[in-house]
């Protein structure tokens, strides 16, 4: 173990030490504002073994990882390309611009009411809020990553006669690639975040409806096992995709560990 | 095949403070096979008349065409070697080479026949899977030259291919560059800054005026070359020693002086 593993698990071990100091045996915190170690354990046994809010822990957290999935999906593969085709074609640009500078300011969260309205309280209306949420990232950074392309390396596929299709996966996405990456970062952060508003208000399970009815029955244990519940599965995603990228970007980084 | 021809090239940039006249009334003829360097003072435009060539750029008035037919597009029949190499960095040493080879639709096995003659030929062999980071400056150029000389070009572009080496290096690939190209002539436009490696590489050397840029003188080299036998000579600095070479040298940078007296004053 690095020093720096051994720091960070002490440090860990502390708060948790601390969390079991001022709720269970001081309770300098009351157990109505910030539940107690054991409380939540509680919850969570509960949540696991009979259930709450209509399913228990791994029906709720598919519902999440599920939801999220689709609309970060759908979000990547419209963003992805319309960024691209943006940065790639100046005509492209100027048409689809100002469409999207008045779009972007726009809090993701605040579609929620119309996307209730327009699709009701099933998943559609998440997954068209999560797809707004994702949307702007992708088209963002892919954008950039198009701009950021080596004009001479476009010159040289030229030179080469490089078919389009060719040009478009071999120079192209890989040269974006890596300003690709953090756009698909960002999104699936967003979709997180805008996953559990979504599900607040209004779903029949998911986690953010474990938080939502938590809260409606006073029951902060249970709104911790939420909370730590959306934590890892977004821990988790954002993991996997780093998987992915270095995968994919593995030229990228041994060149910049090199300069 | 592979004759170039400038005929009345004129470039103009407009921008909102007018126009600038960047090229006039360029006339130059590369015979097919021959290797003509081009040298100014910079900013005369020498690159914007390579890039012509190439299709990357097209001028404002006259005509660049090979072979008779008006250049309009880049195509890996005028294969170009960039100064900044322009390797795919994501893409192996082969990978690279490959590339133009592909999407001409060469066969596998002609295409691994090609790759490997051209990576032994220019000492690339045991690099063949790696990544251009991974190689230094020179090896990178090598194989810049090496993706450009597998396609069989019937014209090779060069924009100051060594401009970015280090003088050691530069030395070994311009002594490596004779040999290529003596043995497997090209026609060839060398756009570079340094007066030495113009005489020690063309056959004739164009030297080139300031804003707007046109072609000032055009040197024969290859008859003094061939009359002094410099290519018995394998070493660059012995050539450069001979009284010959030098004449011509110190010639061609008087040319330029006469440029740069007239930019200063």
């Amino acid at each position: 173990m690095s020093r720096k593993t051994v720091i960070g698990s002490a440090t860990i071990f502390v708060v948790i030490a601390l969390w079991f100091l001022l709720t269970s045996v001081t309770q300098v915190i009351s157990p109505g504002r910030f539940p107690s170690p054991s409380d939540t354990w509680l919850a969570f046994v509960q949540i696991t073994g009979s259930g709450y809010a209509n399913g228990v822990l791994t029906e709720h957290i598919l519902r999440s990882v599920m939801l999220v999935t689709l609309g970060f999906l759908v979000a990547v593969c419209t963003g992805v390309p319309l960024g691209l085709l943006m940065g790639w074609s100046r005509r492209a640009e100027a048409l689809i611009n100002p469409v999207f500078l008045i779009i972007r300011p726009i809090p993701p969260l605040a579609w929620i009411p119309l996307a209730i309205l327009w699709l009701g309280l099933g998943d559609m209306a998440k997954i068209m809020v999560i797809w707004f949420a994702a949307f702007v990232p992708s088209v963002i950074n892919a954008y950039a990553g198009m701009r950021s392309l080596d004009r001479t390396l476009i010159e040289a596929a030229q030179m080469l006669g490089t078919p389009m299709l060719t040009f478009v996966r071999e120079i192209l996405l890989p040269g974006a690639s890596p300003m690709i990456f953090t756009g698909l970062r960002l999104s699936l952060q967003a979709s997180w975040t805008t996953l559990v508003a979504a599900e607040l208000v209004g779903a029949m399970t998911g986690l953010g409806r474990v938080l939502n009815a938590a809260q409606q029955d006073l029951y902060p244990g249970m709104i911790l096992v939420g909370m730590i519940a959306v934590t890892l599965c977004g821990w988790l995603m954002t993991v996997a995709l780093g998987m992915a990228e270095r995968r994919a970007l593995a030229w990228n980084t041994a060149a910049k560990a090199l300069n | 095949m592979g004759a170039i021809r400038f005929d009345n090239v004129g470039r103009v940039y407009g921008g909102k403070q007018g126009s600038v006249e960047a090229l006039k009334g360029v006339h130059l003829d590369i015979a097919d096979k021959e290797f003509m360097a081009v040298v100014g003072p910079s900013g005369c435009g020498k690159t914007t008349c390579l890039r012509f060539v190439a299709g990357f750029d097209q001028p404002t008035s006259g005509t660049v065409s090979v072979d008779d037919v008006r250049v309009t597009s880049p195509g890996p029949d005028r294969a170009v070697v960039f100064q900044q190499f322009a390797l795919m960095p994501w893409k192996t040493v082969r990978g690279n080479i490959e590339l133009g080879l592909r999407n001409n639709g060469v066969a596998r096995a002609e295409r691994d026949d090609r790759i490997g003659r051209i990576l032994a030929l220019m000492n690339l062999t045991s690099y063949a899977d790696a990544f251009p980071h991974q190689l230094s400056g020179g090896m990178q150029q090598r194989v810049s030259i090496a993706r450009a000389y597998v396609l069989d070009p019937d014209v090779l572009l060069m924009d100051e291919p060594f401009g970015a080496l280090d003088a050691q290096t530069r030395v070994v690939m311009q002594e490596e560059l004779v040999r290529l190209a003596r043995r497997n002539p090209r026609t060839v436009m060398f756009i570079t800054h340094a007066v030495e490696e113009a005489v020690y590489l063309a056959d004739r050397v164009a030297v080139m005026t300031r804003q707007p840029g046109r072609i000032k003188e055009i040197l024969d080299i290859r008859s003094v070359r061939e009359a002094e036998r410099w290519d018995e000579h394998e070493k660059i600095e012995d050539v450069m020693d001979l009284e010959s070479f030098v004449h011509l040298r110190t010639q061609i940078w008087r040319s330029l002086r006469q440029e740069k007296a007239m930019e200063i004053a």
